[in-house]
């Protein structure tokens, strides 16, 4: 399964994440009142920058831009989508240290090709990740206290013996505070002030394209991926429902069950993110850093005094 | 090979170095650096060595002693490669200054007494090894003169308070138990009372505390760290103020016992915890200090006083996994602190001291190797997975989530997002962006300051993908302490409640690099360009200065800098003015007329007679 | 999508996916700009052709040139276009870039754009509506399938004719040659 998973995993998740970028381009324009692309367009917008001849600014530039994404299918392997999972080594704590490397990558390579409005995308960046790491890292200590283990795998193991999180009651402050940090996560519209096309040329990738650009645009697709699976597998339950798959727990049918499941649920928040994501003008930093350390913090937080009283 | 000839090696070639250096400069740098590197050979011959030698026994009838076990000896290897590697980059950087055989000298004594710290069996040799190293760390970082005078003057305070306490408790505890060898303590410990131990914890803490820079002992540190010299900054920061943490084991661990010490008062209020807290307070408030700093060694300092939490919080924590995770972030502090001094040295010797994070920028095409070292450097300071960083840093939260300290944890995980903001901030405006003009024809970085670069930078990786090497001697420390040993393999830890696989992550990420390198070189092929062919809404690009550093993370700065100030450093300058001022005035009785003093002695008497007619005293 | 389509897709990726995903550089350069958000906005949604606003040229292969070119904004023109990544198309908007349109005698405004960066096509008119830019999309589409939309190729080829009229016009142009080979 292991093996199996190693080839399977980051190939579902690319087209699922462009996929969902699709859906959301055509969602949004459909509450926009528009036709929209087809859901496919990411898609081709990747091919098209594949086929265009880009610009480089040296070889830490190609670089960085490499690393980002390698890192980020490098996530997917930990991140464990119904029974496909490849790695456990290091649990949640190394999962976040990896989710790190993705943006860490795009801020060097960007910053490599000096151009200040990439710099200027990047102070953003980490800024907004100081905002909402916050309450991000309360809302996973709360829940790897509450389930006593550092092990991603073990938490989604723990939830399909007892339905979601969310059914126990301790854990849905923090679903409620991770669910109000989701857009800054993702970095959808409240949030979109890293690559604000109108304001900083949208920021770090001002400098990309042809190939980097649609290295970019993966990279972006897969962040997606693991900013709603990770929502899925801590809050939701993963690949189960309500024990829906136990009859036929073990056999091929029950994993790829779960895994549809499991993709359904992601769905499902996906489009609760975009209706916020279409009606939303963009936050300022300030807004966004004091709106993110306000009411999700303390959410989170009383969250974490309750658990941390009950154990 | 034994100790005497260490002790000897490393004081000798202190003071041969500077004989030698009295004939030619040449013969006196290549003295001192075989000299370093015969103390590493030595040093390395003696691994999984246990021995006690006396050196001298007519102290006032007390022995003076050396001895070695796993943890002098893992102190001392860490001590004499980094020097070694100092010397080395010395070489180049203090070639055209003056007073070279003074800095050689101070800088091998140093040296020597660290050495001398970590082997010292008794607590007078402890004592007397560790004025020599203050003293002479005084000396070192006033070396540059103008701001370094009063930094250096503000450490010297500082450290004697430190050395007054230490001194204060080596006498009680010889008056107590009439011995100073701290194996013969070790046994009169089980019958000492728990106040006396509790006296004991917290007076030799304040004086470790004051090393190790815990806040609120941490006033000295900054200023200190940024006048110095770099490559001698790179030992105070790496070496020199991890003795605190040698202090702290052989006190908490070593002399009054790990079953004492973790159990000293109830609840939150025991020494531990509350150590454990100054920790995390240590960790969080530097590392956002560190945001608003503009010189890049003040910045690196900052970070020297937050990662010192790191350290502080695993060994308080006081379970194996933890103990592991604050030495070996020891080790990995003192291997990327010191590499990232040396990066910032290799920029201030290339553009003649310029070291301001607002005036560079773009020098990662000038300056490839030193480049290496901080982006090397970050990653460990930031514990990116697969550097060195990542590791301790993971064994420390693992004990802190599964040891039911959420808040610990999460004290620590926040410092660490808030390191990643300023250190990006730092290799962002020295080496990323446009290359000023003015900066187009530095100097190159010699040879020998780029290979202690290049050692220290594959180190890192190397730890970080293979943490089983230094591990492996840690956990012989921690089963000397008396704790229940890991199951460390070279890759890893495995352990029931979760494992850590570096090797494996590595491997996959390499894989999926290579194939993502792949598919970039299959696509078409992308033209070069230079800095000046981009993007700016159409309109060339101005040659001077064209970078965005200058208030790098403004909108937090606006919120942020009213409240982060550091206040204690304020109290304490207000604390030294008063005394300045109270002591000013009170020097207005010595006013030179012989008749005031005829009138003090007078009224001194009157006083005295008229207490005795009072209350009879006398 | 037709049988026909699919087989094209098959053949040359690249070619059919420059077609169906024009990323657009509007170029605020006169009035002709003022027809743009309606046209990327909901009345008419240039975005199920594909089509979106991006922020920056490196980004772009369509660039839509909007009205009349004032010397001034010439020069940041021809900039952005030599940064776009090729394949690369131009579309000149409105009648001013063709012969100088109302300014046909202005003293900085320039008569023909073509003769300082290579323009694929026109959509002439004062102004043209919406729809004529989806007319004009879709007339691009066939020029880029019978390979005619080269203006790229013939900046490439005929750079020494550009630069030289780019030179003429403005003493300091501020960078080097985008081609070594093309040098005066």
């Amino acid at each position: 399964m292991k093996i199996l998973s190693l080839f399977i995993s980051p190939l579902l998740a690319l087209i699922i994440g462009l996929l969902f970028l699709g859906i959301s381009r055509k969602i949004t324009a459909k509450i926009h009142w528009r036709c929209g692309p087809p859901v496919y367009q990411p898609l081709i917008d990747v091919i098209r920058s594949f086929s265009q001849k880009s610009i480089s600014h040296g070889a830490f530039f190609d670089f960085g831009i490499i690393l980002s994404l390698s890192s980020s299918v490098v996530l997917i392997y930990f991140l464990p989508v119904g029974d496909l999972y490849a790695m456990t080594s290091g649990g949640l704590i190394a999962f976040l240290y990896l989710m790190l490397l993705g943006p860490f990558g795009i801020a060097l390579s960007s910053a490599a090709s000096g151009n200040p409005n990439s710099s200027i995308g990047v102070s953003r960046k980490f800024l907004l990740a100081l905002a909402y790491e916050v309450p991000l890292l309360l809302v996973l200590l709360t829940v790897m206290t509450h389930y006593n283990t550092i092990s991603l795998v073990e938490i989604v193991n723990i939830q399909a013996g007892t339905g979601m999180a969310f059914s126990s009651w301790a854990l849905v402050l923090p679903g409620i505070a991770y669910f109000l940090i989701l857009p800054a996560v993702l970095g959808v519209r409240p949030f979109e002030i890293v690559s604000a096309p109108q304001e900083i040329s949208s920021g770090p990738v001002a400098e990309f394209g042809g190939k980097h650009l649609a290295f970019y645009t993966l990279q972006h697709a897969l962040q997606l991926f693991v900013g709603l699976a990770l929502f899925v597998n801590i809050f939701l339950g993963g690949g189960t429902l309500f024990g829906l798959l136990n009859p036929i727990a073990g056999t091929v049918w029950a994993t790829i069950l779960g895994i549809i499941i499991f993709l359904v649920k992601m769905f499902i928040v996906l489009v609760i993110e975009l209706f916020i994501n279409a009606v939303y003008p963009r936050f300022r930093i300030e807004q966004a850093m004091r709106y993110l350390w306000k009411w999700p913090t303390l959410i989170a937080f009383v969250g974490l005094v309750i658990v941390a009283i009950l154990n | 090979m034994s100790l005497e000839l260490l002790i000897m090696f490393a004081f000798g070639g202190a003071f041969l170095t500077y004989l030698a250096g009295k004939i030619s400069s040449k013969l006196r740098d290549i003295f001192a650096l075989l000299c370093s590197v015969a103390l590493v050979v030595i040093v390395s011959s003696l691994y999984k060595v246990e021995t006690t030698i006396t050196l001298y026994n007519g102290f006032f009838g007390m022995p003076l002693s050396m001895r070695l076990n796993p943890m002098a000896w893992f102190f001392a290897i860490a001590i004499v490669s980094s020097s070694a590697l100092v010397v080395l980059y010395s070489m180049s950087y203090m070639k055209h200054r003056e007073r070279t055989d003074y800095y050689y000298f101070m800088l091998l004594l140093i040296n020597a007494a660290m050495l001398a710290i970590v082997l010292s069996g008794d607590l007078v040799s402890f004592f007397i090894s560790w004025e020599i190293m203050s003293w002479s760390t005084f000396l070192l970082i006033s070396y540059n003169r103008n701001a370094a005078l009063p930094a250096g003057i503000k450490y010297i305070v500082m450290s004697l308070i430190g050395s007054m306490c230490m001194l204060v408790g080596i006498i009680s505890i010889y008056t107590a138990f009439d011995t100073i060898t701290i194996s013969e303590i070790v046994q009169h410990m089980a019958t000492a009372t728990a106040g006396y131990k509790l006296f004991l914890l917290i007076i030799f803490s304040i004086t470790f505390g004051i090393k190790n820079a815990v806040v609120p002992l941490h006033t000295w540190l900054p200023d200190a760290y940024a006048e110095s010299p770099s490559p001698f900054s790179a030992v105070l920061s790496g070496m020199l103020t991890r003795m605190g943490i040698f202090g702290f084991l052989l006190i908490m661990f070593v002399m009054v016992g790990a079953e004492n010490s973790l159990h000293m008062g109830r609840g939150f209020f025991s020494y531990h915890n509350i150590l454990a807290w100054l920790g995390a307070i240590t960790i969080v408030i530097p590392t956002f200090i560190a945001m608003l700093q503009n010189d890049a060694k003040k910045l690196l300092a900052w970070h020297g006083i937050g990662q010192g939490g790191y350290m502080i919080v695993g060994i308080a924590f006081g379970t194996s996994l933890g103990l592991a995770g604050g030495i070996f972030h020891t080790l990995n502090h003192a291997i990327y602190i010191i590499l990232l001094f040396l990066s910032v040295g290799a920029i201030e010797y290339s553009t003649n001291g310029l070291r301001d994070l607002n005036s560079l920028g773009g020098l990662f095409k000038k300056m490839p190797i030193a480049f290496l070292g901080g982006l090397l450097g970050i990653c460990g300071l930031i514990g990116i997975p697969l550097t060195n960083g990542f590791v301790s840093k993971w064994l420390i939260y693992k004990t802190l989530i599964l040891g039911k300290a959420p808040f610990l944890a999460f004290a620590t995980l926040l410092g660490t997002w808030g390191t990643i903001l300023s250190v990006y901030k730092f290799l962002h405006n020295l080496y990323l962006g446009q290359l000023p003009q003015e900066h187009q024809n530095i100097k190159k970085t010699p040879l020998a300051m780029q290979i202690p670069i290049v050692i220290l930078s594959l180190t890192i990786l190397v730890f970080g993908i293979l943490p089983g090497l230094p591990l492996k001697s840690i956990n012989a420390m921690i089963v000397s302490f008396g704790f229940t040993p890991l199951t460390v393999s070279i890759w890893g830890i495995s352990s029931e409640t979760g494992t850590l696989n570096m090797i494996n992550i590595f491997s996959i990420l390499l894989v999926v690099v290579a194939i993502f390198w792949l598919i970039f070189q299959a696509a078409r092929k992308s033209t070069a360009v230079d800095q000046y062919d981009n993007y700016a809404a159409g309109a060339a690009i101005p040659k001077d200065k064209y970078n965005y550093t200058v208030e790098f993370y403004a909108p937090f700065y606006r919120m942020a800098t009213p409240y982060l100030r550091d206040i204690f450093d304020m109290l304490y300058q207000k604390i030294a003015r008063f005394t300045e001022f109270a002591c000013d005035n009170i020097r207005k009785i010595y006013t030179g007329y012989v008749s005031d003093y005829i009138i003090y002695i007078i009224l001194f008497l009157a006083l005295l007679i008229s207490a005795q007619l009072k209350w009879s005293v006398f | 999508m037709d049988r026909n389509q699919i087989s094209k897709w098959f053949k040359n990726p690249g070619k059919m996916a420059n077609k169906y995903s024009f990323h657009v550089v509007y170029f605020c350069t006169g009035c002709g700009i003022i027809e743009i958000p309606p046209s990327i906005t909901t009345r008419w949604d240039a975005e199920r052709f594909g089509i979106i606003p991006v922020a920056t040229p490196r980004q772009a292969n369509l660039f839509l040139i909007t009205g009349y070119v004032s010397t001034k904004t010439l020069k940041a023109i021809i900039r952005t276009y030599e940064q776009m990544p090729e394949p690369k198309y131009t579309v000149a908007f409105g009648s001013c870039p063709i012969n100088g349109g109302m300014y046909y005698d202005s003293y900085n405004t320039i008569t023909s754009l073509d003769k300082y960066i290579p323009v694929d096509g026109y959509i002439a008119g004062c102004m043209p509506r919406p729809e004529a830019i989806f007319i004009g999309v879709t007339h691009l589409w066939k020029l880029i399938d019978m390979d005619k939309a080269d203006g790229y190729k013939r900046y490439r080829r005929d750079y020494k004719f550009y630069r030289a009229n780019q030179e003429q016009l403005f003493k300091e142009l501020g960078w080097p040659p985008l081609f070594k080979d093309a040098s005066l």
